[in-house]
């Protein structure tokens, strides 16, 4: 066993059992190190996805899709198809345009002037936006005969000049993707705050970069799917979908299908991975819950591969524009930074797709004390498939702007890389702070998450090794990246900015007769470990042990109305609603019990699965015998108490909790092929108070994997007629374990000092600053070629071009 | 991502197997380790009548050395071959190869037949085969060829096979005396398809002269290249810098590439001549480091 206090573990183990398992010196669940809940499941593959779910009599659905980037429908011809060998129904966008409305995202126009809505019908009416979109679906007894006569329909096209990239689409002469919007910019939000002209004016030095970005996919292992059932008997149309957002989902099915929202169930069962993707709802969901209610039979659609890859959502390709202005010093006067995302042909919904670039812009300033700030975010719609969140949203590609200016403006003023850095950080004794933006950050430790982060590389040994290596013609380089991350965004964040979302979240704590305890909460774990780190929240607010709690999330008809999982918001607001409730339960126990040992309920406590007197620790009455007292002999309850042992609350986040990590990778460049090689990998996060350093770990390590992948290999390719080049994963790459280096991981913890327990969000860290780490890492490589380093991936035919370029003109 | 509607056979016999594609015509196609096939099927890239499994042919997996000739049997998967010490003492090339096949889940299902046949142009067996000039047998119900691996590959995935016909045995070359080998494969993630990879053997005598060289090109062409052109700049150097850059251009120079999403055209054709030099490097510096084939 080894033991926590102010984040340090001690090791006092005894057998190698327990080894496994890190408690705390004091005591708290809350902090130490079990092994996950979920792990026997996961690990023995006793996991029941959607696709496990065998309803007898189902059928199978396969979507017709478009092979168009902008098209015309001019006929479809389904009879074949229908008549083809175990289909029950083939239907085109005219046969449901009255009965499924088409996702439209609205904005409150007074919060969002700019905005511009489209409808994005579930089947294509008229005309095709991307290669990808579903123009007819097959209903068939099996997803092979789906597919055979989805073969057979003949659609018809006209094909339209598409508009492939976001220069293209701002000309004056673009053809448009949604004509009544009359250009194709969906949304402009423009920020100037402070006087940035004279930041510029004054500075001793100004650097400005364009920067390009892939475009990227979350890729869950498991693709999206659903199976909807209507239940006759009582008029219940059931949806069991690979989704993180299961309350969401129920209430858009409602508002597209005009159907009863307290008869609609969503039930989302273990989940394999989402990363942002799943929480939406698609036209395929939409198409499911149609079909079931309307056929009387159960209706599978799980999407494979070549779909998720072409027809989910894309996310956070952009162009930017970035200029920072810095006394001689390194002194930060000014930034301004202009991000045009391309986000495809319609609005991932509920949430808009504009979303990313804003968020790209305002992430820039980060962890740096900045006096002016200007941004302009365009979000300009393509014929490509739509841009969704995804871990991060747009801050991957803000820090990238940010961090590598940083870069920049320290080579051109001889300053080191950290220096420059550590001279513009937010100090830990000016918190809170508030940001230029606006924001209030409560806690952090940039300064420190940099120090450590160099300590753990051994910085000024690593800058010897690079010049050894150098000198043996091998470029190594070392690259920096710091974010500053809001996480767990509230209800208010959102209404500010127009989106018709919350941000609380909801939990019921509930004891049965045992002393068990049974958490129903509105987030939803696919693959976060809530049943882990959500019981470890409540086992110190109940005082039972971990094994005696049980979190159930997921099932729409179970839970209280939330927000469901994203944004690394769970532990903050899953875990505030569950104290919340549980300080309801608490108190009412804690009065019943003061009755029954005759001490006040100010001196009780509950603790170790015991009622105890709070002064001395000594145990008065077991949790076990106490509920069972109170909800089975229940008429020896104190006349004024309520019978019961469940508390319910709702949880509003604070503004803002902050995050704050620093990336560092130390990359070989080979300079004949172009090829990046990452030699290490370090990251010191702070998420506030951890709850489970293992979790935690977890989270980074994957995030790491994906933002390498963004650095490196991943982009969704199209080429100029609009074709999508990149429809399987031999053509779209993700790296893989043998890609990903072991990441070196150190902890700082600030609490939050507005969270229960000081928590901060974690989920989405790892992936945000590696971009930034990694091109700061190859243009360290490459400084003796004065390569710049503005654009991901780093593929190893664009860096040797970079190399090659910059050869050719000394 | 499921396939079409096919007929499906699973014989006991390469003559069953035989008889089966005689019958089935152009129609029928052999499904060996699947690993490029079954995906063409679930993608509906490629559509067949019939399918013939030769999954339960073990007599067409073997290695097996015959004086100066291992003959492998095509049925034989990627990983025997890489950890065979057969292989390994008569020709070492090809168990770096068949290390470099995708990944060991691939490796281990995946065949030497089925990768020659499927007759990827940046795929590690046509590369090898090329190189070391081994010889096919072919055999159909009432014949049987040999043809040389370098009049085999005709263009991306089309091959001199008829329909009718099934590839049973490849034969590679025993490595000489004093034989040293160069393999070189870039590719944006290990395991993947090469966007260029380069197979040599070199023979040396005692003193490090090039008395005989082979050298083929994967990856940059619409057939694995064979490239006679550098034989004799190398014949009789001793492997100097310059004699290796100047073969190094001379295999760029001999190859059509194009290009797709991990390397164009023009990133490949620079890349065949990094690639040709670190192949050649790395084959003298076996011989300094005394690592010749020693039969």
């Amino acid at each position: 066993m080894t033991a926590s206090q102010g984040g340090k573990r001690v090791n006092m183990s005894s057998t190698s059992d327990e080894m496994l398992d890190t408690l705390t010196l004091s005591g708290k669940m809350v902090g130490a190190q079990v092994r996950r809940v979920e792990d026997p499941r996961v690990l023995l593959g006793k996991s029941q996805y959607v696709d496990d779910l065998d309803l007898p009599n189902s059928v199978a659905l396969a979507f017709v899709r478009s092979p168009y980037a902008h098209a015309r429908i001019v006929s479809i011809d389904a009879g074949t198809a229908q008549n083809h060998s175990g289909v029950q129904l083939v239907l085109t966008g005219a046969d449901i345009a009255e009965a499924i409305k088409p996702l439209r995202v609205e904005y409150d126009p007074a919060k969002a002037p700019t905005h511009k809505p489209c409808d994005w019908p579930v089947l294509a009416q008229d005309k095709v936006r991307f290669v990808g979109e579903a123009v007819a679906v097959v209903v068939a007894t099996d997803r092979y005969a789906a597919e055979d006569a989805a073969g057979l329909i003949d659609v018809e096209y006209e094909p339209l000049e598409p508009v492939s990239d976001v220069e293209q689409a701002l000309a004056a002469d673009a053809p448009l993707v949604h004509e009544e919007w009359g250009d194709n910019v969906m949304q402009t939000l423009q920020a100037e705050i402070g006087d940035v002209t004279t930041a510029f004016q004054t500075a001793d030095c100004v650097v400005s970069e364009r920067l390009t970005t892939g475009r990227h996919m979350a890729l869950p292992m498991e693709t999206r799917g659903c199976v909807a059932s209507f239940e006759r008997a009582t008029d219940t149309l059931t949806v069991w979908s690979s989704t993180q957002v299961p309350h969401v989902l129920r209430s858009h099915i409602a508002l597209v299908l005009d159907f009863p929202e307290h008869h609609i169930r969503v039930v989302a069962p273990d989940v394999g991975g989402g990363f942002g993707q799943k929480a939406h709802l698609f036209p395929e969901e939409a198409v499911a819950a149609y079909l079931a209610h309307r056929l009387g039979r159960p209706v599978k659609w799980i999407e494979d591969r070549r779909e998720n890859l072409s027809a989910s959502l894309h996310a956070k390709q952009q162009v930017a524009q970035a200029e920072l202005a810095v006394r001689r010093d390194g002194t930060i006067l000014g930034i301004r930074g202009r991000f045009v995302g391309d986000v495809g042909a319609y609005s991932e919904y509920p949430w808009g797709s504009a979303f990313e670039a804003g968020h790209a812009a305002s992430s820039m300033p980060g962890p740096y004390k900045t006096p002016a700030f200007s941004f302009e975010a365009v979000s300009v719609a393509t014929n490509k498939t739509t841009i969704g969140v995804y871990r991060g949203v747009g801050l991957p590609i803000g820090v990238l702007a940010m961090e590598r200016l940083m870069d920049l403006a320290a080579h051109k003023l001889g300053l080191d890389p950290a220096e420059i850095r550590l001279r513009n950080m937010i100090r830990k004794e000016e918190h809170p702070y508030t940001t230029i933006i606006g924001a209030e950050v409560e806690s952090g430790s940039h300064r420190e998450s940099l120090q450590k982060a160099l300590d753990i590389l051994g910085y000024q040994e690593c800058r010897g090794e690079q010049q050894r290596a150098r000198a043996q013609g091998r470029y190594m380089g070392i690259g920096i990246g710091c974010y500053l991350e809001g996480t767990a965004p509230s209800s208010a964040a959102f209404a500010s900015m127009g989106l018709h979302l919350g941000g609380y979240e909801s939990a019921t704590v509930r004891m049965d007769v045992a002393g068990k305890v049974t958490v129903l909460v509105g987030t939803h774990s696919h693959g976060q470990s809530h049943e882990t780190t959500l019981a470890q929240v409540a086992a110190d607010e109940l005082g039972v042990p971990l094994a005696d709690i049980r979190i159930i999330e997921g099932d729409t008809n179970a839970v209280p109305y939330g927000m469901g999982t994203w944004g690394s918001r769970s532990a903050v607001t899953g875990g505030g609603a569950i104290s919340k409730a549980s300080e309801k339960l608490r108190s009412k126990m804690l009065r019943i019990a003061s009755r029954m040992t005759e001490v006040p309920d100010d001196d009780l406590e509950l603790a170790a699965g015991m009622i105890r007197r709070k002064a001395d620790a000594t145990p008065l009455l077991p949790i076990k015998e106490f509920a069972y007292r109170v909800l089975v002999q229940a008429g020896d309850l104190p006349q004024d108490e309520e019978p019961g042992l469940d508390a319910t609350a709702h949880y509003e986040p604070p503004p803002s909790t902050h995050a704050n990590a620093t990336h560092i990778a130390l990359a070989e460049v080979d300079s004949d092929t172009g090829k990046v090689t990452l030699l290490r990998y370090i990251v010191v996060e702070d998420c506030g108070t951890i709850i489970n350093p293992t979790v935690v770990d977890g989270q980074i390590q994957g995030g790491v994997a994906q933002g390498i992948g963004s650095a490196l290999y991943e982009h969704a390719l199209y080429d100029e007629n609009g074709q999508f080049l990149t429809g399987t994963l031999m053509d779209y790459l993700i790296p893989t374990a043998v890609d990903v280096p072991q990441v070196e991981i150190g902890h700082i913890e600030s609490p939050s000092p507005h969270t229960p327990h000081g928590i901060k969000g974690a989920g989405e860290g790892g992936a945000i600053a590696p971009p930034a780490a990694i091109a700061n890492a190859v243009a360290d490589a490459l400084a003796p070629f004065e390569v710049r380093v503005n654009a991901i991936p780093l593929t190893p035919e664009r860096v040797l071009d970079w190399i090659e370029q910059r050869k050719a003109a000394a | 991502m499921k396939p079409a509607p096919f007929k499906y056979a699973c014989p006991g016999s390469v003559d069953e197997a035989l008889a089966l594609l005689q019958v089935g015509g152009d129609e029928a196609k052999v499904l060996a380790g699947g690993q490029s096939f079954v995906p063409l099927l679930n993608l509906r890239m490629a559509s067949v009548e019939s399918i013939v499994d030769l999954n339960r042919l073990d007599d067409l997996a073997y290695i097996k050395r015959d004086n100066d000739t291992l003959c492998i049997g095509a049925m034989t998967r990627h990983r025997q071959i890489e950890v065979s010490d057969e292989v390994r003492a008569a020709q070492p090339l090809l168990c770096r190869a068949a290390a470099e096949v995708g990944h060991l889940a691939i490796r281990n299902r995946g065949t030497i037949g089925g990768s020659l046949v499927h007759a990827d142009p940046a795929a590690e067996w046509p590369l090898v085969a090329a190189a070391l000039d081994a010889q096919f047998v072919l055999r159909s119900q009432d014949n049987s060829r040999t043809i040389a691996a370098r009049e085999f590959f005709l263009a991306p995935l089309m091959t001199a096979i008829e329909p009718h016909e099934i590839l049973c045995e490849v034969r590679f070359p025993v490595a000489p005396a004093g034989a040293v080998w160069g393999f070189q494969e870039l590719c944006r993630r290990p395991g993947d398809f090469a966007i260029v990879a380069i197979a040599c053997q070199l023979t040396l005598d005692a003193g490090g002269t090039c008395s005989a060289v082979s050298l083929a090109i994967g990856g940059a062409h619409s057939t694995p290249l064979y490239v006679a052109e550098v034989e004799p700049i190398l014949i009789g150097s001793q492997g100097d810098a310059a004699v290796m850059t100047a073969a190094a251009e001379k295999a760029a120079a001999a190859v059509d590439p194009s290009g797709d999403v991990h390397g164009s055209a023009d990133y490949r054709r620079r890349m065949v001549k990094v690639l040709t030099q670190r192949a050649l490097k790395e084959a003298w510096d076996k011989a300094a480091k005394s690592e010749r084939v020693l039969q």
